[in-house]
Order: C-alpha cells, then sequence, then structure tokens
C-alpha cells in the first residue's frame, strides 16, 4: 500500500515538474521569431561586436604609441636598442591602460549602430539567400554528371579488381561555379551598408580608422551574419564570445534559447511519470528486459533531440537496419519452436546464402532475377546443409545451446580456408594478386545492390522509407506465422514445447526438429543476402561469426524465451536492438567526443545488449 | 540391563502446513526384535521414519511433536549422522553404492581403518594411509554374518541385485554399536529364495540382540519374519499387534480399512455384460518403476474397469504399454480389432484414448492455450480443425473456439477463456483440459490414468462425476488406473488389483476390505481361503 503510495507521489511530482517545463517551453518558443527574442539577438549581437572591434581599437591605440615612441627615441637620438626597448615599453603601456580598464559599455551609445547592423544583418541575408539560390542551381545542373562520373570511377575500380570503400554521396566540384549578377549586386548592397556600421563604429571608438575598419571586415561580416543562422545558432555564437554580460535577464534569454529542449525534457519527465505509475503493469505484460531496454531507446531519442541530432535521419537509419537484419532474427523462430533453443549455428545458413550471392555475381547475373537466384542458390545449399546439421541435433538432445554455438564457430573458421580454395574467378570476387576471394566483395547495380531498399522507396522530410526492404520483411514474417498455424506448424510447437507430450500423440520428433532446423537455416541464407543487399557489401571470412549472437540478442529482447516464441518478438526486438545502436553511437560520440571512443562504444554497446538479452532469456510473461 | 525397549516413539504428530501427516503414532521395539511396519502408500511410513532419521526435510518444515527415546533415554536426532552416531542404520531400499568400487571399499566407505604415515604426519589425519588387510577383515566377518561366500575383494559393479541388496546390509552391520536397523521394502528387487535367505539373514541378526523395523507390503513375508506388527492408516495408528495373536486377513483388513464416505456417490449397477470392448493378453511394459510382468485381461463394452494397487506396481503401466509409449510386448485387441503395439500414433487412430498421469510431463502443452491443447490431438491424428489449400493446412479458428468454448462449458473448467495459457491453471483444471483433449478425439475407448491426482477434494468429484457421466450417458468403456482405492470403489464396475506387475485379481467393488489387502500384497483372496480351509 505504501509502495503504491510512494510511487503515486513520484509520479505526481515528475508530472508537475513535466508540465512547468512544457509550459515554460511552450510559452518561450514563440519569443525566438517575435521582439523579445530580436532584443536578446540584437543585444547579444552588439556586445559580440563591441568586443571584436574594441580589440581592434587597443590595436589601433598600440600602434600610434609605438610610431610615436620609435619616432621620440630616433629624436633623442638612441641607438637601434634603445629604440626596440622604447617601442616595447610604449606597446606594454598602451595595452595595459586600454585593455585594463575595460570599456564601460553602459555608457555608450549604440542606437546608430543598432539600426546600422540591423540593416547590415538583413542585407546580407538576402545576399546569402541569392548566392544559395544560385549554387542549387548549379549543382542542380551538373548532378548528373557528377555522379555518372562517381559511379563509373567505382565500377573501373571493381572491374580492375581494386578495393573500394563504402559509397559516399556524390558531391558536385564547385570550383567552376561563377557568382551571378544578382549576387554581385546584393553583395554591392551590403558593403554599401557596411560604411554606414564603419561610421557607426567610429561613432563609438574614434581611433579607428579606413584601414582597421577593412580589416575588420570579416570578422564583422561573420558576426553578423552566418549562413544558415537561427535564433539558437546565433545565441550560442555570441555566448561562447563571451557576450553573455550584456544581457538584463539573462535567465529569460536562456530559457528562451532552451524552449524546445525544455519541451523535450518535459515530455521525457511525463514518460518517467507514466512509467513510475504503471511499473507494475508494463513489467509484468513485457518483463523487465523489454521495459529496460525500451526505456533506454526512448532516452536515446531525447538526448538526439536534446543534442540536436537529426532524429528523423537516425530513426530511418534505424529502420532499415531493422529490415536488414530481421529475416536473420526471424531465423530464429522455427529453431526456437521445433525445440533447438537458439540457433547459434546460424552461420551454416549464412555461409550457404553468401555462397548463392557469390555465384550469382560470378554468372553475373543481374538485378532482381539476379537477386532470386541468389535465393534460390543459397535456400537449396542451406536446406542440405541444415538437414546434416539436424541430424548431429537430433544426435545431442538436451546440449543443443553448446552445440549450436560450437557449430557455429567451426562453420566460420571452416569457411575461411573455404574461401581462400573456392575455385571463383570473377574479379570482382578474387583478390587482385594471388588466390582466394576478398575480404568484402562490393556489390554494385550490376548486382542486387540495395535492390530491396530503393523498390518504391519514398521520403517523409529526412526520413527514408525502404518500402521494398519492410515489404520483403513483412512477407517473410506472414509466412513464418502461415507456417506456424499449418498442421505440421502445429506439431512442431508441440515438439519444441514438449517432446514427450508429442511423442504420446505419435509424433515422429526428430522429424519435426530436422524441419524446424532447416527452416532456421533457409532462413538464415536468405537473411544474409538481405543484409547483403542492403549494406552493399558481401563480408565473408569472419564476419558471419557474431551474426547468430546478434540475431538471438535481437529476439530475446523482443520478449521471447528459448522456448517460447512469436512473430512479434522479433520485429520488437529488432527494432529495439538496431535502435539502440544506431542512436546510441552518435549520442556516445557527442558525450564523449573523440573519434577513436566510437568503434570501441559500438562493440561495448553491442556486446552489452547481447549478454543482457542472454542473462534475461526467461523471456516476457505468459499472455 | 537397558531398558526394555531399545526405541521409543511417543505420540509422534507431524505437520506439513495445514496438512496432518502423522498424528499420535507410537513406536515400540525391544532388542532383538523384528518388528513390521504396514500401510498403504501415503499412511505415514516414510514419514515416521524420516523422523526417527532426522532428515533435514522435518526440521525445514517445523520440527514435529512428541518424544524419541533411544535406550530409555529421550533422544534429540538431529541429522541422519546422528542417527548413525547412536546407533540406528538404515539399508536402503535404492542401493548407496558406488558401482566402481569393491565390496569392502564400499563396506568401508568414509569409515576407513588407517595408519599413519610420513606426509600423513605433516599434511594431516586425512592423508593417512588405509590399512586394506584389517578392513577386509572386517568385511569378511560382516560378509559372513550375512551369508554371503562372495570374495571381499570383487568390484560392485556388475553384481546382481540381490548380492547388492546384501553388500548394503553387511555395511549396516559392520558399523560398531549398532542397534537397530530399518529395512526398507528391502524384497522389492529380490528372487523369492533370495528373499526367503533374506528373512533368514534378518533372523540372524536379531538373534544377535539388534532389532529390526521390517518396512514390506508383503503379509506373507510379515507373518514369516516379524515378532509384532505395527499398522498405519491415514497417518494414524490403526493397530500394533503381536505376531501370535494375528493373521494375514486380520492384517489385510487393517491395512485397507473403511475410509470415511465415498468421494462421489454413484447409484449402484449390475455389472455390464456384453461384448468386449478390449482384450488384453500377455502384456509386458518395460515402463521404470512401474514395471507390467505379463498382464491379461477383458474390458466388457460399457464397463468402469477400475486398476489399483500400490504405488510402484505396475498398474500405471497398464496404460502406458497399451498406448504405446513405453516399450511393450503382447498382444492387444480392441472391438475385436488387433491393436498394433509400439506407436502412439495407431492407438490414437484406433480410436483409444488416454488422460495421462502424468499432467504437466505427457498431459498438457503448458506454454499453450487451452483450445490448443483441447484440439491438438484430433487435428494431428485425425486432421480435424484444419482449413486445408492444396498441401496447405491453417488452424480453423471458429472451429476450434466452438469446441473449446462447449468444453468449457460441460467440463467446467475455470478459466478467463479458451485463450488462456494452460500452465496458469490450477491441477483440477488442467486435469479438465486433459479429459476434454480426449474427448475432442471422439474416443470408443478411454484410459484415464490416476485422475485425481494431486488435485483438491472438490475438483476430485467433479473429474469423477464426469467420468461417470461419460460412462453412462455417452456409454463410453472407461479403464481407470488409480493409487485410491476409495474412489475406485466408488465409480467401477469392477476392480482389478495388480502387484508387482502381475493381475492378482478382479474384485467387486463391494469385496472385503481383507480381499484387497491380500490382493495388493500379491496374494489372491480366493486362494488364500482355500489355503486357509486345507490348513483346517
Amino acid at each position: 500500500m505504501t509502495k503504491n503510495k510512494t510511487r503515486i507521489i513520484i509520479a505526481a511530482l515528475l508530472v508537475v515538474a513535466a508540465l512547468a517545463a512544457i509550459v515554460l517551453g511552450v510559452m518561450n518558443l514563440p519569443n525566438r521569431t517575435n521582439a523579445t527574442g530580436a532584443q536578446i539577438i540584437d543585444t547579444l549581437r552588439i556586445r559580440t561586436l563591441l568586443d571584436a572591434t574594441g580589440a581592434g581599437v587597443v590595436d589601433s591605440y598600440v600602434a600610434i604609441a609605438k610610431k610615436e615612441a620609435t619616432a621620440a627615441a630616433k629624436a633623442a637620438g638612441g641607438g637601434m636598442a634603445a629604440i626596440r626597448e622604447a617601442v616595447a615599453k610604449a606597446e606594454e603601456e598602451t595595452r595595459a591602460k586600454y585593455s585594463g580598464t575595460q570599456t564601460d559599455y553602459s555608457t555608450l551609445d549604440t542606437t546608430a549602430l543598432t539600426a546600422a547592423v540591423a540593416d547590415y544583418a538583413a542585407l546580407l541575408a538576402e545576399h546569402d539567400a541569392v548566392a544559395v539560390a544560385a549554387e542549387n542551381a548549379y549543382i542542380a545542373e551538373n548532378m548528373a554528371a557528377a555522379e555518372a562520373a562517381a559511379k563509373a570511377e567505382r565500377e573501373a575500380k571493381i572491374a580492375a579488381g581494386e578495393e573500394v570503400g563504402e559509397e559516399t554521396e556524390v558531391t558536385v566540384d564547385m570550383s567552376g561555379f561563377v557568382a551571378t549578377e544578382e549576387m554581385t549586386a546584393a553583395k554591392a548592397k551590403a558593403d554599401a551598408q557596411y560604411e554606414a556600421v564603419g561610421a557607426a563604429l567610429q561613432g563609438i571608438y574614434p581611433v579607428l580608422d579606413a584601414s582597421a575598419l577593412n580589416t575588420l571586415k570579416g570578422t564583422i561580416e561573420s558576426i553578423v551574419y552566418t549562413r544558415g543562422d537561427t535564433f539558437t545558432a546565433q545565441y550560442d555564437r555570441y555566448v561562447a564570445a563571451g557576450s553573455e554580460e550584456a544581457l538584463d535577464n539573462k535567465g529569460a534569454a536562456f530559457v528562451v534559447r532552451y524552449a524546445d529542449d525544455l519541451i523535450y525534457v518535459g515530455a521525457a519527465l511525463l514518460i518517467a511519470a507514466l512509467v513510475v505509475l504503471f511499473s507494475e503493469l508494463l513489467v509484468r505484460k513485457l518483463g523487465i528486459p523489454r521495459v529496460i531496454i525500451g526505456l533506454f531507446f526512448i532516452l536515446l531519442c531525447f538526448m538526439c533531440l536534446l543534442y540536436d541530432l537529426s532524429l528523423p535521419t537516425l530513426l530511418s537509419n534505424a529502420v532499415v537496419r531493422m529490415g536488414m537484419n530481421s529475416i536473420m532474427v526471424l531465423a530464429m523462430v522455427p529453431g526456437i519452436q521445433c525445440g533447438i533453443s537458439l540457433n547459434l549455428g546460424l552461420p551454416i545458413g549464412l555461409v550457404c546464402g553468401l555462397i548463392g550471392g557469390l555465384v550469382t555475381i560470378e554468372m553475373e547475373l543481374p538485378g532482381v532475377w539476379g537477386f532470386l537466384f541468389a535465393i534460390a542458390f543459397g535456400s537449396a545449399l542451406a536446406a542440405a546443409a541444415g538437414w546434416l546439421y539436424a541430424q548431429l541435433l537430433n544426435r545431442l538432445k538436451g546440449e543443443e545451446m553448446g552445440v549450436t554455438t560450437y557449430v557455429g564457430f567451426s562453420i566460420v573458421s571452416l569457411m575461411c580456408i573455404a574461401w581462400l580454395v573456392l575455385p571463383f574467378k570473377s574479379l570482382k570476387l578474387r583478390w587482385p594478386l594471388g588466390t582466394g576471394l576478398r575480404n568484402t566483395i562490393g556489390l554494385d547495380s550490376s548486382n542486387f545492390s540495395h535492390i530491396l531498399d530503393d523498390f518504391l522507396s519514398f521520403k517523409i522530410g529526412s526520413f527514408d522509407v525502404p518500402t521494398g526492404l519492410l515489404l520483403f520483411m513483412a512477407l517473410c514474417c506472414f509466412a513464418v506465422w502461415l507456417f506456424s498455424r499449418s498442421k505440421t506448424g502445429v506439431a512442431m510447437q508441440a515438439v519444441g514445447n514438449n517432446p514427450r507430450f508429442a511423442e504420446a500423440t505419435g509424433i515422429n520428433v526428430d522429424k519435426m526438429r530436422i524441419i524446424g532446423t532447416v527452416l532456421s537455416t533457409v532462413l538464415g541464407a536468405i537473411g544474409i543476402l538481405v543484409y547483403s543487399q542492403s549494406y552493399g557489401f558481401m563480408q565473408l571470412y569472419t564476419a558471419p561469426r557474431q551474426m547468430g549472437f546478434i540475431a538471438a540478442s535481437a529476439i530475446l529482447i523482443g520478449g521471447a524465451s528459448t522456448t517460447r516464441c512469436k512473430i512479434s518478438h522479433v520485429i520488437i526486438g529488432t527494432f529495439l536492438f538496431q535502435g539502440v545502436l544506431t542512436l546510441g553511437m552518435p549520442v556516445a560520440n557527442v558525450l564523449v567526443p573523440g573519434s577513436t571512443i566510437s568503434e570501441t562504444l559500438r562493440i561495448l554497446i553491442s556486446n552489452g545488449i547481447i549478454l543482457y538479452a542472454l542473462t534475461k532469456s526467461g523471456g516476457a510473461s505468459r499472455g | 540391563m537397558a531398558a526394555e525397549y531399545i526405541l521409543e516413539m511417543r505420540d509422534i504428530t507431524k505437520r506439513y502446513g495445514e496438512n496432518t501427516v502423522l498424528s499420535g503414532v507410537s513406536l515400540k521395539i525391544r532388542p532383538g526384535e523384528i518388528h513390521a511396519l504396514l500401510g498403504e502408500n501415503g499412511a505415514g511410513k516414510s514419514t515416521l521414519m524420516n523422523v526417527l532419521f532426522g532428515m533435514p526435510v522435518i526440521h525445514a518444515t517445523g520440527g514435529f511433536d512428541g518424544e524419541v527415546l533411544v535406550d530409555g533415554q529421550a533422544t534429540h536426532i538431529a541429522s541422519p549422522h546422528d542417527a548413525m552416531n547412536k546407533g540406528i542404520g538404515m539399508v536402503h531400499q535404492e542401493f548407496m553404492l558406488l558401482p566402481g568400487f569393491s565390496i569392502t571399499e564400499n563396506i568401508k566407505l568414509n569409515r576407513e581403518i588407517t595408519r599413519p604415515n610420513f606426509v600423513s604426519r605433516m599434511l594431516g589425519k586425512s592423508m593417512e594411509t588405509l590399512d586394506m588387510g584389517a578392513m577386509s577383515h572386517d568385511a569378511r566377518s560382516a560378509l559372513d554374518s550375512v551369508g554371503m561366500s562372495i570374495d571381499e575383494y570383487t568390484r560392485v559393479a556388475g553384481l546382481p541385485v540381490g548380492y547388492m541388496q546384501f553388500v548394503e546390509i553387511a555395511r549396516e552391520i559392520d558399523k560398531s554399536g549398532v542397534k537397530l536397523l530399518v529395512f526398507d521394502e528391502p524384497t522389492a528387487v529380490l528372487t523369492e529364495s533370495e528373499a526367503t535367505q533374506l528373512i533368514s539373514v534378518m533372523k540372524e541378526i536379531a538373534s544377535k540382540g539388534i532389532a529390526i523395523i521390517f518396512i514390506t507390503h508383503r503379509l506373507d513375508e510379515v507373518m514369516a519374519a516379524a515378532d509384532s506388527i505395527t499398522i498405519l492408516r491415514d497417518g494414524k495408528l490403526a493397530a500394533t499387534r503381536a505376531i501370535a495373536e494375528t493373521s494375514i486377513v486380520d492384517l489385510a483388513e487393517l491395512m485397507i480399512g473403511r475410509k470415511g464416505e465415498g468421494v462421489v456417490s454413484v447409484k449402484s449397477r449390475p455389472v455390464p455384460q456384453g461384448k468386449t470392448a478390449m482384450k488384453v493378453r500377455d502384456l509386458v511394459v518395460d515402463m521404470p518403476g512401474e514395471e507390467v510382468n505379463g498382464v491379461s485381461f477383458d474390458v466388457v463394452e460399457g464397463e468402469i474397469l477400475g486398476i489399483g494397487g500400490l504405488a510402484g506396481q505396475g498398474k500405471i503401466g497398464i496404460p502406458n504399454g497399451v498406448m504405446s509409449l513405453y516399450p511393450v510386448e503382447g498382444s492387444v485387441e480392441l472391438f475385436g480389432e488387433p491393436l498394433k503395439l509400439g506407436s502412439a500414433g495407431d492407438a490414437l487412430r484406433s480410436g483409444i484414448a488416454m488422460v495421462s498421469e502424468d499432467r504437466k510431463g505427457v498431459g498438457l502443452l503448458l506454454d499453450q492455450s487451452i483450445e490448443d491443447n483441447i484440439v491438438f490431438n484430433a487435428m494431428q491424428i485425425k486432421g480435424e480443425y484444419l482449413v486445408k489449400f492444396g498441401p496447405f493446412t491453417n488452424k480453423n479458428d471458429r472451429e476450434i473456439r466452438a469446441i473449446a468454448e462447449k468444453m468449457i462449458k460441460d467440463l467446467d473448467i475455470r478459466c478467463f477463456g479458451p485463450t488462456q495459457h494452460a500452465g496458469t491453471l490450477s491441477g483440477g483444471n488442467q486435469q479438465k483440459v486433459c479429459i476434454a483433449r480426449a474427448l475432442a478425439m471422439n474416443p470408443k475407448f478411454l484410459f484415464v490414468s490416476e485422475p485425481t491426482r494431486g488435485i483438491d477434494i472438490g475438483a476430485k468429484s467433479l473429474v469423477l462425476e464426469t467420468l461417470v457421466k461419460l460412462n453412462r450417458e455417452h456409454g463410453m468403456t472407461i479403464v481407470m488406473v488409480s493409487s485410491e482405492l476409495q474412489e475406485l470403489r466408488s465409480i467401477c464396475d469392477r476392480i482389478a488389483i495388480v502387484s508387482e506387475g502381475k493381475l492378482i485379481d478382479i474384485l467387486a467393488p463391494n469385496a472385503s476390505d481383507a480381499d484387497f489387502g491380500l490382493a495388493m500384497s500379491g496374494i489372491k483372496p480366493s486362494e488364500h481361503a482355500q489355503k486357509g480351509a486345507d490348513e483346517a
């Protein structure tokens, strides 16, 4: 009872905090674009400007003092040493005089300057808009040619048997771009306005001369306007320059700057309150592992928002990765259902699929038919290998976890030899020198690269929808679901659930286990082909070793146990696993800046999830 | 002279939670006496022995009330090891011997005779050398005292079972200061001649002044060996008798007794006379712990045949054998058609259904829904409840739901709905799901094995009433196997009693307690009466 009460109190407090944050955020968000925001930015901008020009002013004074000191020393008839000493002394004194006694900004009249700068900013923005339009037009004009060139280069490399990297975005070479007349006109206008700004500055710092103003032009321009300026970008720029002091009400400005983040925090707190309130129900319905991983995923989403990372892009990546991994995770389902537990011997299926893909490239079968051939060939091979594998498992009942793991590892090692000796001839597959197949084989348009991903794909904002991939995933899930409802499927599940029960009903336990193992292996073969087409590469040698564990962890996170699973576990689990992985890395990179940490973190996160999933193999509660 | 009784247990009462398993049981044993302890399964024999040996299970569940006196001294026995130190030994039913060790090593295990040596002086007693000579000598004399001439260096592995039993006994005798030995069903695994030898060994041990508690269900052995007898029934002391003042019939009657009212009351009717539904001949079933060694009987169409007997005597092996769940030999005819033994699928296809005694083991798919459990057999064996498209099949959800809801209503299965998982149901309701699955096959013949095991009293009567209803209203022939004689007597038309894998007799439900008691201990009542008449 008291436990319940505490929970309600905590939830209530969280809700209050959440509402406060949201209300504050929503009230302050419009201020960015109205007069309040403009005033904050103006104040900050003028202070930054004055600070920057102030530094120039000091330099001007120093230059004057140096000149005077030199003249005085010469007049006094001193030697070179005396002149040098006098100059150094004068510089020191002047610098101390002007920078030590800070300009008292409150006494300065900045009205004229403010007006001039505002106009200048507007004109700069105008010029920039014109420039962006012109550049985009140029890019659009030249894009096709650049893409064709990149592709040709890549394919030439592949044909010549050289290593190619992951496909990068094609960029248009901007060296041929010439400013348009419109741009020049806008630039002239802005430059004219700079004269006005300069005049206003001279009104404040009379010592500034034309040459000093000329030197300062670049600095001032970048302070006043940078491409893509928004309220937050400007605020951050000025605050980084140390102009926060200029604000009368720092707190209010801060709230306006972080209004969106306040709303995110509020939403996060609301979710936290809901979780606290319904924690028991959630844990009972989903099981602790799914709740924890789910919350971790939501936390990552909010952190992406807070650190201004592009959440739609990241989520889109997560969806693609879910699609490319889903079939391999689905391969766990028949295994669990027929009683061989988690099929950690999945690499058997994977290498069969890879061989199917290799044969397709060797035979130069293009496009969809090539992909279908790869699937058919790989599946046939996988069915045969799966049957042998099932014979082994049927002779070692009760030891499945160990046997599947060892079989998975051994097949990968065995294939490491096989990849070196298999008689493939295509230059796309072989090392340019010596014998054997390459480590990673780049797929291109003449094979089945992105054949599913690009089918009917479309964009919502920056969210790419890989329609074909998702359709294929849905199709496979549906097929497995249908099978699980057939007479054989029902019998197979009974074998997994309770072999003695199945035996008592006259079901051939060994046969059902063979069916389940073969299905699992075949799905593994299809899975690796789907993965490869999306990734753009086929990875040989040790790459398939970890994939069985990744698939097993994904389905465990989804809520399956080692004896029971559903299709929903596959989809939820794959999304959570891949989602946490895709979102976790950029967030980790922001939290711990530094380039080398990201790979370490990737391994830490993925193996951490695997380990966690395996410790929680009990699964979600019974419905 | 020491106290009159070497062991005295006074008013022993033991409760497991609410459940009283022993109430006010007393036991007195004189030195050199063979005292038989009799009782059906669950009468309290094992619990009483657990109390005597101070087993952890007793202490862990709140101890017991009453007193234990050894040599007239009130004693607290803390653990089996403590019991051994106080001179109480046990000859186990399952042999506790190390097969790879020689007989001597087994007899002296953990009581080895050792000599100090150089290493042990530095590293302590556990490093001392074994004195094999002295140990063999002790083992030899212990073996001689049980009348075994076998070489003491022989390995235990490969010895005949009877020999292992004697090695166990020799080990107990070899312990110095042993005053009381408990023999737990020692003759169960022995041949007749070995059993006779064992009894003579027991008498010899007793003549040396060691008292023996002899636990058995074989009444003739009791009569042959024991000096006095204590009979337990339902956790209470039924009687204590001296051998001179009792008879086998008296003991049988005391052992069975009338246990209150029947669980359900069924109008009695004449035993159905009609066609033979099932004809079983020379059935041999290799079911571990429940072996059947050649049983023949007929089941009449429309009757409820009960199969009773003590645990481990083979009654459960009969349905499991007919259903081919274990290796089986013999011949079975169903409604005149021979039944192919050796395939569970064939048995089911021929129209026999079975409700297994092992509900959680082979009876249910605990992780699947009630409806999937109910239709499973009908779907797999008969191909019902499926929609077919060419070679493809799919579950017919509508039909499945309809039959499941009908069964839930008819059998009164208490659940949230047909999609609830079978594993979350109570024992009684799980049993009803098992029955529903058997019924979904529309069987002509139903085996029900221990239908009321582990379920509460209310559910028990519901299950039994359901069986009677099926029999009376649908004319289903039922063979029910149960350890609860009272249950069999309340609903069966005839009751077959099985002992040691053999069918002893088929009795009417209203036969006397003595007849049931005799049959359960392996003596055919009519033959016994005949023998009695002959002797007279």
